[in-house]
């Protein structure tokens, strides 16, 4: 039986926990305060080696109450992050990937971590246009997929499928 | 033209000579346009057999009635003319362009005396009016109001103004050698295979691979087809031109092709003489075919070079070659 | 021969750059290349900014093939993804295939037998032959134009590659879409004698590998097209989360089949091919030696093939009763013909085990690779932006989704 999980690498495991004030991460990775994030992805990129940006998905989540919700919490998205180091041969290091997590209730904002890593440029971008989370700083906040005139994200949970957009397209 | 009846012993079909020359220019002429039409399907056979596909089947035996087949279709189209083009401009152009490379005719000896106008000024005609060619080529992309077809104009002009030098130089190399301009004499001088691109040994030679590259440049074939480079300008000056008149365009560079390997056959190949072999007009034809082919033979296996490096290539080697070559030939005449 | 331009700086190009603070006397025009051109490998709009013909600003215009896959993967079953995801990277199918099935079984704790892991691999080696084919051959498309000497090279190249769509073809039944591949292993058993073709097919496209070599390498025009176009710098690549052949031609060594190994790439060593140019040409060599050497890594495993079953779960009861857990999220990924290929899957919490995912995220290597674009195009001709888009290899289905 494979592991469901890839396993956090150590190091950075202890590290965040470090950071975050915690004892133990989830496997699918810390949540991240936002107000800490661009310093928690600085140091990651930084002091250890996670050079290589992955991707950064986001979630929308409905928020308790409405048809198909669970959970205690409010509307919002979870953005979710990952990094890679490449392997380091001299330390016989194999290449290992960090997963972190961040929570956005909707009508506010995240930082956005392109100053960080240059490619989350246009993955932000991606989840701005489908999800429809803001990201704060951001370069250049366009749509990416959709045409810029479409209304909403079709990502959300909340969105209407099934609505016909004029003109259909 | 063996056995020929004794009226031609002047070098005339009829005894008058503009008679001689409006039914020669027909023949010639209607003649050219058919195997222009042709060789786009020995083209397409060539390619097909070079990339492992048979090409052209379907219409007629082995495919031979396609250009017909794309000619019809052609007429059939729409003619589409976008709202924002200089509409007079527009129109002339692919006029212009395919009387441009008719024009060439008219002083290419495809026998002895077998000539619409034997001027004594004969390359530099046919020179001049190949480098016309650019004029309707610019029209169009100006004209079009489209920015890939400006584009390609310009490079058009660029490219011409930049192998122009090149061409006329290697064309001086057999004027010197041959000591006139006029293409007939050209090739008498040429007589007993004593062909440019033989002899003298040197000059001669390299001469014709530099026409021959310039004219292909003038032609705007591959590698030198940046004026249409249908991978970066999608077609360049035709691309928005639908119907016969793409067909003119397309029409003008298959006779300009054919037109470019006459001349080249002409002015360092002997042109109709053959030496033992005999002389004729089926030399002429045959020696034309085989540069014509040569050139699709470069085209499907070459890639196209870039606007800069084809510049590079004509300002940095071929005109100080041309400079050179002529000076060679020079030296060799006044010597031997 | 490069242009030189202030604009092309030896460190990054300011891919955002604001045209009021580039010289005022210049004659800047914008032209429009895309959705409808030739060789932007499908429906990709890239907006150039041209000073005479050296472009200045390059802003890539994608989403003309969006087809909201993701948003109908949450609609599906974890079963009925497969022949969805098919569609994205329309070059290598099976890619797909195994990346959204990796995660959904990663999640689901299932491991599929050691025979659909050959299977899988050796499949996913053919094809990436396949891919870096039409890799090479609409590169020389780009160069040579449709109408010449490129044709001739991409006809070369698909002869080789109707070889392989015949092979999946006496696999699956289909030459493009396979749907082979399920939660749990492999749809369709190797036909008797499959071994034995395959094999011949390999070797005979190993013998052919030296002609598009002496193609890139021994033809001058080329050459002069490619070298020094377009230098990736390694570290903005993998920045901008680039990876596969593009970040192993800028010397990165770096190839998740040997770095992490996945399906039964743990049974067999890989030479993973490095050059550090960065250019144009050197991504389409790497390409060339990674051809090569899948065929060796597909005949070596074709030797292996393990008996047994193909599958871990039973096909009958496949299709709904692949549920994952509440809330549960995850990401696979496999080293497709242009890179990271990954899925991340959230399962869904409206129900306990609902069939089909709350949340599917496909991470395509081209969508990366196309966000290179502003970087690479500036300071150069508008020749060479047909090269770099060639040399980068995007697939627009993947880019879109």
């Amino acid at each position: 039986m494979p592991p469901r999980h890839e396993p956090l690498p150590a190091d950075v495991a202890a590290w965040a926990c470090e950071f975050l004030g915690v004892d133990e991460l989830p496997p699918e990775g810390p949540f991240v305060p936002r107000d800490r994030l661009v310093e928690f992805a600085t140091a990651l990129k930084n002091d250890h080696d996670f050079l290589f940006f992955v991707y950064c998905a986001a979630t929308h989540y409905l928020a308790e109450g409405e048809p198909g919700s669970d959970g205690a919490l409010p509307d919002r998205t979870v953005v979710a992050y990952r990094v890679r180091r490449l392997p380091d041969r001299r330390r016989g290091r194999p290449t290992q990937t960090f997963p972190f997590r961040v929570v956005v209730p909707t009508g506010e904002s995240t930082p956005s971590l392109a100053g960080v890593w240059v490619g989350a440029d246009w993955q932000e971008r991606e989840q701005l246009d489908l999800v429809g989370t803001v990201f704060q700083g951001h370069p250049d906040p366009r749509r990416v997929m959709m045409p810029d005139d479409w209304p909403g994200h079709p990502l959300r949970r909340d969105y209407a499928i099934d609505t016909a957009h004029f003109p259909w397209r | 033209m063996n056995g020929a009846p004794p009226v031609a012993a002047s070098g005339l079909l009829f005894n008058s000579a503009p008679l001689h020359a409006l039914v020669l220019g027909l023949v010639v002429v209607s003649l050219c346009m058919g195997v222009a039409a042709w060789s786009i399907w020995y083209e397409r056979k060539f390619a097909a057999r070079m990339q492992n596909r048979p090409g052209p089947t379907e219409v007629g035996p082995w495919g031979l009635l396609q250009p017909i087949a794309d000619g019809l279709k052609m007429l059939q189209k729409e003619d589409i003319v976008p709202a924002a083009v200089d509409r007079p401009l527009f129109e002339l152009a692919p006029l212009l362009v395919v009387v441009a490379s008719l024009g060439t005719l008219a002083v290419i000896p495809w026998g002895d005396g077998l000539v619409i106008a034997d001027l004594h000024i004969g390359v530099l005609f046919a020179l001049a009016l190949s480098s016309l060619m650019l004029l309707p080529v610019w029209m169009a992309g100006w004209a079009s109001n489209n920015k890939y077809a400006l584009l390609g104009g310009m490079r058009a002009i660029a490219q011409g103004v930049s192998y122009e030098i090149p061409l006329l130089l290697a064309a001086t190399v057999p004027i010197v050698l041959a000591g006139s301009f006029r293409l007939g004499d050209i090739v008498e001088a040429q007589a007993g295979l004593r062909w440019f691109a033989l002899w003298p040994p040197g000059p001669g030679a390299v001469a014709f691979v530099l026409f021959f590259m310039a004219s292909l440049a003038e032609a705007n074939r591959i590698p030198f087809d940046i004026p249409e480079a249908e991978s970066e300008l999608v077609a360049g000056v035709t691309v928005e031109y639908t119907g016969m008149k793409f067909g003119m365009f397309y029409l003008a560079e298959y006779l300009h092709t054919l037109i470019a390997s006459a001349i080249a056959a002409t002015l360092f190949l002997g042109g109709w003489d053959m030496g033992p072999l005999g002389a004729g007009v089926h030399w002429m034809v045959l020696k034309t075919l085989v540069l014509f082919a040569v050139i699709f033979w470069i085209r499907w296996s070459w890639l196209r070079l870039r606007a800069d490096q084809l510049m590079a290539l004509s300002w940095r080697w071929l005109v100080p070659l041309g400079l050179v070559l002529v000076m060679a030939s020079a030296t060799w005449v006044v010597l031997a | 021969m490069r242009m030189p331009l202030d604009l092309l700086l030896p460190s990054w190009p300011d891919p955002h750059l604001d045209l009021g603070e580039y010289d005022p006397e210049a004659d800047l025009v914008a032209l429009n290349m895309g959705p409808q051109h030739p060789s932007t490998h499908g429906v990709l709009r890239v907006k150039l900014y041209l000073d005479g013909e050296t472009v200045v600003k390059a802003v890539p215009y994608v989403g003309y093939l969006h087809r909201g896959v993701e948003k109908l993967c949450e609609k599906l079953t974890y079963v009925q993804i497969t022949p969805i995801v098919d569609k994205n990277d329309y070059v290598s199918p099976m890619m797909n295939e195994w990346a959204v099935n990796a995660a959904f079984e990663a999640l689901l704790g299932v491991e599929p037998p050691p025979r659909a892991q050959y299977m899988r691999t050796i499949f996913a080696e053919i094809q990436r032959i396949a891919s870096h084919l039409i890799s090479i051959g609409t590169w020389g498309l780009d160069m040579g134009g449709a109408i010449g000497g490129g044709a001739t090279v991409f006809l070369y190249c698909l002869r080789e590659r109707e070889l392989i769509l015949d092979l999946f073809e006496e696999v699956t039944g289909c030459r493009f879409h396979y749907n082979t591949h399920t939660v749990g292993g492999m749809r369709h058993d190797l036909p008797a004698g499959w071994d034995k073709r395959a094999k011949a097919v390999l070797d005979r496209i190993s013998a052919r590998t030296w002609e598009y070599e002496r193609f890139l390498l021994d033809n001058p025009i080329c050459r002069q097209r490619a070298e020094g176009i377009a230098v990736v710098d390694p570290t903005l690549a993998m920045e901008l989360g680039v990876s596969g052949p593009i970040l192993r031609a800028s010397g990165v060594d770096y190839d998740m089949r040997r770095d992490a190994p996945y399906g039964a790439y743990g049974d067999i060593d890989i030479q993973v091919p490095v050059r550090t140019e960065g250019d144009a040409l050197a991504r389409a060599l790497v390409r060339i030696a990674e051809m090569r050497e899948s065929a060796r890594i597909a005949s070596t495993l074709l030797d292996g093939v393990p008996e047994g079953p193909i599958g871990a779960l039973k096909p009958v009861k496949l299709h709904g009763a692949v549920k994952l857990k509440d809330g549960e999220e995850g990401y696979a990924a496999i080293e497709s013909p242009r890179g990271e290929l990954g899925t991340y899957v959230v399962a869904a919490r409206e129900r306990r085990g609902a069939a089909s995912p709350y949340r599917l995220k496909i991470r395509s290597p081209s969508y990366h690779a196309i966000s290179l674009l502003p970087w690479l195009c500036p300071g150069h001709t508008l020749s060479d932006v047909v090269v770099i888009i060639g040399s980068i290899d995007p697939i627009m289905g993947e880019v879109d989704r």
